[in-house]
């Protein structure tokens, strides 16, 4: 009695095997077409950026002589490692910081009930709703008037505050689940505030910061438009905009090397998403549910 | 005994104030750059800002008029229409089917939402760099594909009408993904006893699918559907890599109409005016969906 019950909720019930088959084959096929749908643009990139431009369109999608020659023109190019560093420290920089702040508001939001609670999470969570361009105007007449216009300071304090509503957002989920009693036996060994959040609930917490930093990070080696506005001199760049300026050049374009530039720049979110892949989904459904 | 000692006095201050010191700094951060940004934009919109020309006389709704004055805002915003409209219908059907056949799938499902998501890693830049590749020179990729289907092999990006079908595409390929694992996430929470249900009733999988699935997953579809209008209405880096809002005017929606507005034109005040009528039509989409979202979520 108990396996039938069982087994009528989890399989669903299918009339014949015959239809069972033929919807199993669709679901495949159209799996496999949109799976074909998402790699396509990368694999054909990639594929360009292992040949020559002799062969550039002459073989498929499988270059017949591969060659790494244009990731090694892409890492000895000119200012090339300015930008890998540009891109890498503002990522860090911004992520750690917002990390920071975020741990703070998402405490104080999932264990106090206070005045104006409401009003102050919308603060930090409306921004969400502000897309990065349509902010770069009123920032850029800020940023001018200040004269951090080409500085990493503006770069980092504008990535650290588009980052903050999400990563607060995603730690306020999982502080929720901290149990109360693990920071009061804490409490009762004479544990500080401080430490209880650094020392208790962050540790405790390490898929959410795993999931918020990566998200960040991610943000952050992507980011464009800020970048594009607020600085002008070439030790500024970061990867994206040297990309943009790449392609963007006049001429006959080198397609293999900016194929090359391209996929060296999304590596390393790549390999961090594959990585942590699991708990980025479930963090970002869940980010995405509440 | 009235009189309350000075170090509890202190003590409770300390406490009450607690969680204000832990939210001052993000607040600071947040309020204070993106809210100001905000507010300096609105300033700035009902002031003529000319960097040639001093002072920064007040103009009230002089900006907001001139623009919809303008055939190249009002063009702008037709395109954007269309972008945003495209990109929901085809993109939300594409993550819909994507979101099924995966929750479909047993047999290494968590491989293939891995790879489902992929496209979601990628920069804005680089993702448009290589959809310029697939349309570019006679050889593309995409070019082959075209011609092979009896089209003109006439370069898609030089075509006003055909770079926006581009950059629609590339569109779909970038933002669709997220969509996608908001709609997975959403079918996961179906009770399988609904479907068994239906089934007893000899319902076919096209009403199980209208009968069943839809209704409970509602409110993650209104979700799917802002991400997705909210993303495409926004939608810079795709578009200024990729056509950079040409040929012509044809692909210049108007997150990037605002930007060659104040920052090739240094036309800041209607640029600004730009702006918020972006975060307008940004706020009216989110109260939309956000309240579809919610009706769905009380009348269960």
């Amino acid at each position: 009695m108990t396996s039938s019950a069982v087994s009528s909720r989890t399989v669903p019930i299918r009339s014949a095997s015959r239809s069972l088959l033929s919807t199993r084959t669709i679901v495949w096929g159209v799996l496999a077409v949109l799976t074909v749908w998402s790699v396509l643009p990368i694999v054909w990139s990639l594929s360009a950026s292992l040949k020559t431009p002799l062969t550039l369109y002459t073989s498929g999608l499988v270059p017949t002589d591969p060659t790494l020659d244009n990731y090694y023109r892409v890492v000895t190019s000119d200012g090339f490692s300015i930008y890998l560093w540009n891109s890498f420290f503002l990522a860090m920089a911004s992520t750690a910081i917002a990390l920071f702040l975020s741990v703070l508001a998402a405490y104080g939001f999932a264990r106090y009930a206070f005045r104006w609670r409401h009003i102050l999470l919308l603060f930090i969570l409306v921004p969400r709703i502000l897309p990065r361009a349509s902010l770069i105007i009123p920032l850029y007449d800020m940023v001018e008037r200040l004269n951090l216009l080409d500085t990493y300071t503006v770069l980092v304090v504008t990535y650290t505050a588009t980052a903050v509503p999400m990563a607060t957002w995603i730690l306020i989920g999982f502080f929720n689940a901290v149990p109360r009693e693990l920071e009061e036996a804490a409490a009762i060994d004479g544990a500080s505030l401080w430490q209880r959040i650094w020392g208790v609930v962050v540790p405790i917490s390490l898929p959410g910061m795993v999931t918020a930093g990566v998200l960040s990070l991610r943000e952050a080696w992507n980011e464009f438009p800020f970048v594009l506005a607020f600085t002008t001199s070439s030790d500024m760049r970061t990867l994206p905009y040297q990309l943009f300026l790449l392609r963007d050049s006049m001429g006959i374009q080198d397609w293999p090397l900016i194929n090359a530039f391209t996929i060296t720049t999304i590596i390393p979110i790549l390999a961090l998403y594959l990585i942590f892949e699991k708990r980025i989904v479930n963090g970002l459904t869940s980010g995405a549910v509440k | 005994m009235s009189i309350v000692p000075a170090p509890d006095r202190g003590t409770r201050l300390l406490k009450w104030s607690t969680p204000y010191l832990l939210l001052l700094p993000a607040i600071a951060f947040v309020a204070g750059i993106l809210g100001y940004a905000v507010v300096r934009g609105l300033f700035l919109s009902f002031f003529r800002v000319e960097v040639w020309e001093p002072g920064e006389p007040f103009v009230g709704f002089a900006n907001y008029l001139a623009l919809f004055a303008s055939d190249t805002f009002r063009n702008s915003l037709t395109i954007s229409l269309i972008f945003v409209a495209a990109t929901i219908v085809i993109g939300v059907l594409l993550s819909m089917v994507h979101a099924l056949v995966l929750n479909e799938t047993r047999t290494g499902r968590s491989f293939f939402r891995a790879v489902a998501l992929v496209p979601y890693l990628v920069s804005g830049v680089a993702a448009a760099v290589m959809w310029r590749f697939l349309f570019t020179g006679d050889n593309a990729m995409a070019m082959q594909l075209v011609g092979a289907l009896g089209f003109s092999s006439v370069s898609w990006l030089a075509d006003p009408n055909k770079a926006l079908i581009v950059v629609i595409m590339a569109n779909i390929w970038f933002i669709a993904p997220f969509a996608t694992l908001i709609l997975l996430a959403g079918l996961q929470t179906v009770d399988p006893e609904l479907y068994a249900a239906a089934e007893i009733d000899g319902a076919n999988a096209w009403q199980k699918f209208t009968n069943v699935t839809l209704p409970s997953i509602l409110p993650m579809l209104s979700l799917a559907l802002l991400w997705l209008s909210f993303a495409s209405f926004n939608m810079f880096d795709i578009i200024l890599p990729l056509t950079g809002g040409g040929p012509g005017r044809s692909t210049e929606v108007l997150a990037v109409y605002m930007y060659q507005l104040a920052f090739r034109d240094l036309n800041y005040s209607t640029g600004a005016a730009v702006m918020i009528i972006i975060l307008i039509i940004n706020v009216a989409l989110s109260a939309l969906f956000l309240r579809a979202a919610g009706a769905q979520h009380h009348d269960k």
